[in-house]
């Protein structure tokens, strides 16, 4: 059976917390989340999105991060922790494969940021009658270009985690998260003196009560609220592995993680929207939003070089942090599994994600078939999944009393232990089904053949790490420990 | 912009960034004092006063559990703190009597 072996630990409090935040704030909440604030009744979106937030994230992230400081293991040690050496460890296997798929996709969006982070150094938007959209239909019709820029990615990424969890994610968190919060907050203010654009606060925070009764609003704020803060996915349980025994989890783990998360969403209001209203662009989200839209903003505005470059590197350093997050749960985990060296396991986990991102890189309905299996049903049932590990095999009660509560700057009460036991995982089948519901009619083929795999991945992976087990792994056990 | 935005948007900022910024704060604060406590004296409490009424109350249920002697060998961290270090790191003048009894 595998023990803990020799492992990091986060240098300083502060380069923890940029960490995590910097691992949960991705292009969602700059591209996404005012777009769907401003399309579901505003403020009352938010009312509906915070109460989320407080119900569901914030107690399952204390869970996640909590299980991980105890166990001082990646996702599937950690399940070998819990299952012993039974099938049920390739649950923990099932969650990585879909971390690993999550970044071969993710990788892709880290390649572009990169791509227009450059054009915005080169000044290339504020060339004299620059057409944006153009600039986007060539780079989107390149395939080599796009498998380019994916490799540049996976090269970065691979780069900064061979550094280590302290020499590389951290130092790299703790200037990325200021810079990215400094620029979002220099183009908001920029954005808000704008002539007209009070138009884009008025979209993203006039409150529609009418929306709060409306079961569309509570499920894209269900959406936002998890996919978001990246709940259940092993990555709280991987950053809180490398947590000293008597840090705190629920205040910075839990409370800063998801709404310091947010936070970000929110500046990305302040700094888009404004803009958006201010030059009569529709409202809209995702990649024609920032490549598009904002670029083509950007280059009419006075000092529009400055604005761009702010923008479009913030939204690479928000991509960047997160695609290191998502790589870290499979490179912990493969050096724990094979007992190698961080180097090792950085190089095949990274390799293995740049093969696999190639078919995204050169074709976009693979990204967004990934993205919709991943996406509706993946991430759900690996937060079920985890939920259930936190609240029925360790027990909630047990988590809460041994760890979650040790060296804690905030006192974690009962109720959470039913909220991790019955809340999480209730919405989390719930949610699935609702997405199967809605989308068995609309895309018939993509949604029963994205179930086929995942139905079919749940066996193999148990049948798997049941096989594993019978040639014992050894690891050397060691227990450097401190706050 | 009509009012009721307006009340939105401050009251988002006040939840958002006003939590993030308080929680941040307040974690670094903390982990301050808890790098000073471990440099004068080497340690400190694990477990607030309330935390360590639960993990007490845990034993009480389950004194024959496979898990119990994980917890009390974090009890005696915990006792073997309060006793050895003059400082604490959390706030025990308000912990009840049976509390302050067991630690």
């Amino acid at each position: 059976m595998t023990t803990t072996i020799s492992r990091e630990q986060w240098g300083s409090r502060f380069g923890y917390l940029m960490a995590v935040v910097g691992a949960m704030v991705g292009a969602g909440n700059i591209w996404r989340m005012p777009y769907v604030t401003g399309e579901n009744g505003g403020g009352a979106f938010l009312i509906a999105y915070f109460l989320l937030l407080y119900l569901i994230a914030v107690p399952g992230l204390m869970g996640e991060t909590s299980l991980g400081r105890h166990t001082r293991q990646g996702l599937i040690g950690t399940f070998r922790k819990l299952y012993g050496n039974s099938r049920l460890v390739g649950l923990g296997l099932v969650i990585l494969i879909f971390n690993i798929v999550l970044m071969s996709y993710y990788s892709s969006i880290v390649g572009w940021s990169i791509y227009y982070a450059f054009h915005a150094v080169t000044g290339t938007f504020t060339q004299t009658n620059f057409d944006t959209a153009a600039l986007w239909q060539a780079f989107s019709g390149n395939t080599a270009l796009n498998v380019g820029m994916h490799s540049v990615a996976m090269l970065l990424v691979t780069s900064i985690l061979l550094l280590g969890i302290k020499g590389g994610i951290e130092r790299l968190a703790k200037w990325m998260m200021p810079i990215l919060t400094i620029a979002l907050i220099a183009i908001a203010i920029r954005g808000v003196t704008l002539p007209g654009a009070m138009a884009g606060l008025e979209f993203s925070f006039s409150p529609n009560w009418a929306y709060l009764t409306r079961g569309e609003t509570w499920l894209a704020a269900l959406g936002q609220a998890l996919f978001s803060t990246g709940l259940g996915w092993g990555i709280a349980l991987t950053y809180g592995s490398y947590l000293g025994r008597n840090d705190d989890i629920p205040l910075g783990g839990g409370i800063f993680t998801a709404i310091g998360n947010t936070s970000f969403g929110l500046l990305a209001i302040f700094a888009v929207f404004p803009i958006v209203f201010a030059f009569g662009i529709s409202p809209s989200s995702g990649a024609e939003l920032a490549f598009v839209a904002l670029a083509n903003a950007f280059g009419s505005m006075t000092g529009g070089y400055l604005w761009a470059l702010l923008f479009f590197m913030g939204f690479f350093f928000a991509n960047l942090t997160t695609a290191i997050a998502i790589t870290e749960v499979g490179v912990t985990t493969y050096r724990e599994e094979r007992n190698t060296s961080r180097t090792k396991a950085v190089l095949t986990i990274c390799g293995i994600i740049w093969l696999l991102g190639i078919p995204s890189a050169m074709n976009a309905d693979i990204l967004g078939y990934l993205d919709f299996v991943v996406g509706n049903w993946g991430l759900p049932l690996a937060t079920f999944i985890i939920m259930i590990a936190i609240g029925w095999k360790f027990d909630a009660h047990r988590l809460r009393v041994l760890s979650l509560n040790r060296g804690a700057d905030l006192y974690v009460p009962r109720i959470w232990e039913l909220v991790v036991r019955y809340q999480i995982p209730a919405i989390m089948l719930g949610i699935m089904a609702y997405f199967l519901y809605t989308n068995l009619g609309q895309t018939p083929w993509k949604t029963v053949s994205g179930l086929a795999l995942l139905t079919l991945m749940i066996p193999l992976c148990m049948w798997i790490m049941n096989r594993r087990h019978d040639t014992p792994q050894v690891a050397t056990s060691t227990g450097d420990q401190s706050s | 912009m009509s009012l009721s935005a307006i009340i939105v948007m401050l009251a988002s900022i006040v939840a958002l960034w006003g939590v993030a910024g308080y929680a941040l704060v307040v974690s670094m604060r903390h982990e301050e004092r808890k790098l000073s406590l471990l440099h004068s004296q080497g340690d400190f409490e694990p477990f607030s006063p309330r935390a360590f009424r639960d993990l007490e109350h845990w034993l009480t249920q389950h004194p024959d559990s496979e898990h119990a002697p994980e917890i009390r060998e974090w009890q005696g961290v915990q006792r073997q703190s309060l006793q050895h270090n003059p400082q604490r790191f959390y706030d025990w003048s308000n912990a009840d009597d049976d509390t302050r009894e067991a630690a």
